[in-house]
């Protein structure tokens, strides 16, 4: 390290250079020297970054010290300079500090005085070297965050999708032209406006509104489908998310807007092939069956008992076939959003009731005691009426298929901090865990020796999975093998009621 | 004297094997294939009782059962809607979706099990 520091010496008298030459080399300095102000500034030119300490006389014949300082700032404002001062004078030592000479020492002085002056500097010039470094450190880093901004800032222009970023007075701070073109306003007039004032799908103002209020309104984000355009064929999802501080301050919202009208579209035709496919095939397949009840009924003749079981068997079947029908007559339907079209105060006690009463005979066949319990008997929720009624029937006729002769069904239903919370349990042989997630996947039926007599789509749990979504309530099931199971599902009191408007 | 019932529906081997329960009964029968047909017997036969599909190609069933409620001659005969909606629940949804209003005195998802059919009709003719 000490080989590499280099001094140089610019002093018109010998004696001085050599005698600090002499000095500073024997601490293991190397050290060049100068006779003149130009042979100075020269050496530094053509030793760049190497001198480190520059000695410097202030009276030398043609360029004085002064200007010879002057000159060195010009070069490299980081060079210690030490001034000596043959004639010592306040006056011009300090003339020299304000250049910028980092000390002075006068003549004479004694080797010690010199080393400790040049050890000094070269410490600050160590410093300054560290600061240096330092400094082009952070502008580099800085240089990558500008970088990185402008490659965040060309990803979002150049995405398909819409981005809409909202500061928490509602100022819109970042948007791109997808954003515009998705919504059909200029991205320029969403820049810096207020959401509120930029003509924007009232559902989405609302749901924009909603993510900027407190953390505390306990809302997180929500995904909506939006219709747009002038014949409400263009559809959007957008998924706005609140922004919050470490202490839970909402700080703002981001929304991001996606086409989906190709995926409406393509939707609509699976469910329209559906439909079709299942109304044609559910006439046929009806007729088959009431041709086969009349048989069976010995309404078109005396039959033997070989024949009625064998027709008996064959109704069955047709009877699978027309469930699967319906199922999936249900799930189109849900799929085209208009299974939950038309809510309406009810009251789920009574619509929980009127299932259980129906179902009584189901599950006295089965020697199966099955109770309703419930303790909000006069609490309303907005809500589908039929396809309710459908949850619990799809539930309760579940139970009973699946609980052994002499089992308990229970069905409870209370009032629960803003929420109706209804359980359906049963004593039955229970599901599997590793079924246990599955099981509200369209098509999927547990396979076991105890579920293979028994007739089913594999569609039902689906459905009462999608129209317990539609009313933004949650379903959860809960079971243990050959003890039971509890189906729970949670209606949201307030948001039933605003899905409802 | 046996009452007479009047069948309507498109497809003519529901109609047939429903004849097959109703006659059992000793009830009389009058078919109809068609929306227009079976309005046309309906005012020319006085049945007691009908029996209406929902789904027919030429005039389907809520168009007919409407207009028949609409006629005071007619009013007044029962009419038993066949639907295609299976399901145990008491349903009105079927009518909501299709936007009308229908005055049918009774709904009965088909196929139906004969006891049940024949229970639905004792009980509307019993009203009378």
């Amino acid at each position: 390290m000490a080989e590499q520091v280099k001094i140089l010496v610019i002093d018109d008298e010998a004696i001085m250079r050599d005698g600090c030459a002499r000095i500073l080399s024997r601490d293991g300095w190397s050290v060049i020297t100068a006779e003149n102000g130009e042979q100075g500034l020269q050496k530094i030119r053509s030793h760049p970054e190497e001198i480190d300490v520059i000695l410097l006389d202030l009276m030398m014949p043609g360029m004085s010290g002064m200007e010879v300082l002057d000159r060195i700032r010009e070069i490299d404002t980081n060079l210690q300079v030490i001034v000596i001062t043959g004639y010592a004078t306040v006056e011009s030592a300090v003339e020299a500090m304000k250049k910028g000479a980092y000390d002075f020492t006068a003549k004479p002085f004694t080797p010690d005085q010199l080393r400790l002056g040049v050890m000094r500097a070269l410490e600050k010039r160590l410093l300054q070297k560290e600061a240096d470094f330092l400094r082009r450190e952070r502008e580099s880093s800085l240089r990558d965050i500008a970088t990185e901004k402008s490659k965040i800032k060309t990803i979002i222009n150049c995405m398909g999708d819409g981005v809409i970023v909202c500061d928490s007075d509602g100022s819109i701070v970042l948007t791109n032209p997808a954003a515009g073109l998705l919504l059909a306003v200029p991205e320029s007039q969403l820049l810096g406006s207020l959401y509120s004032e930029c003509n924007l799908h009232p559902e989405l103002l609302m749901t924009i509104e909603k993510s900027l209020q407190n953390a505390d309104s306990g809302y997180t984000s929500i995904s909506q489908e939006l219709t747009i355009g002038e014949d409400a064929n263009i559809y959007l999802r957008a998924h706005t998310a609140p922004v919050r501080s470490d202490t839970g301050e909402t700080m703002g919202s981001v929304t991001v807007l996606q086409d989906i009208s190709y995926l409406k579209e393509l939707d609509k035709m699976k469910s329209d092939f559906i439909a079709m496919v299942a109304h044609e095939l559910r006439a046929p397949i009806a007729t088959i069956e009431q041709q086969l009840s009349v048989i069976i009924n010995k309404m078109a003749g005396d039959i033997t008992e070989t024949q009625g079981q064998l027709l008996r068997r064959a109704k069955e079947r047709t009877r699978g076939v027309l469930d699967l029908i319906k199922d999936l007559l249900d799930i189109s339907k849900i799929e085209a959003g208009k299974m939950v079209q038309y809510k309406e105060p009810i009251s789920l006690h009574e619509v929980i009731k009127g299932v259980v009463d129906m179902m009584t005979a189901e599950a006295q066949v089965k020697k199966i005691n099955m109770q309703f319990f419930s303790s909000a008997a006069a609490v309303n929720i907005n809500a589908d009426r039929n396809s309710i009624a459908g949850i619990f029937t799809n539930l309760i006729s579940n139970a009973i298929k699946f609980t052994p002769e002499g089992g308990r069904i229970l069905i409870n239903l209370e009032d629960v901090d803003g929420f109706l919370k209804t359980c359906v349990s049963d004593t039955g042989i229970g599901i599997k865990k590793e079924d246990l997630c599955r099981i509200f996947d369209k098509f999927y039926r547990v396979k076991s020796s105890e579920t293979r007599q028994i007739i089913g789509t594999g569609l039902g749990l689906s459905i009462v999975k999608s129209i317990v979504d539609a009313h933004l309530g949650t379903i959860s099931v809960e079971s243990e093998e050959g003890r039971g199971t509890t189906f729970t599902i949670l209606f949201p009191k307030e948001a039933t009621a605003a899905g409802c408007k | 004297m046996a009452k007479k019932i009047l069948l309507i529906d498109d497809d003519p081997d529901l109609v047939e094997t429903v004849s097959i329960i109703l006659k059992s009964k000793k009830y009389e029968v009058i078919a109809a294939y068609g929306g227009i047909e079976g309005l046309e017997k309906a005012k020319k036969e006085n049945p007691d009782l009908i029996v209406l599909d929902v789904m027919m190609p030429d005039k389907d069933g809520y168009t007919v059962c409407k207009e028949l409620k609409a006629d005071p001659e007619l009013s007044r005969i029962p009419v038993l809607l066949l639907t295609a909606v299976v399901s145990h629940i008491p349903t009105t949804r079927y009518t909501q979706q299709m936007g009308m209003e229908t005055e049918a005195d009774d709904y009965i998802d088909k196929p139906v099990e004969p006891g049940v059919l024949v229970e639905r009709i004792e009980a509307l003719l019993a009203k009378q």
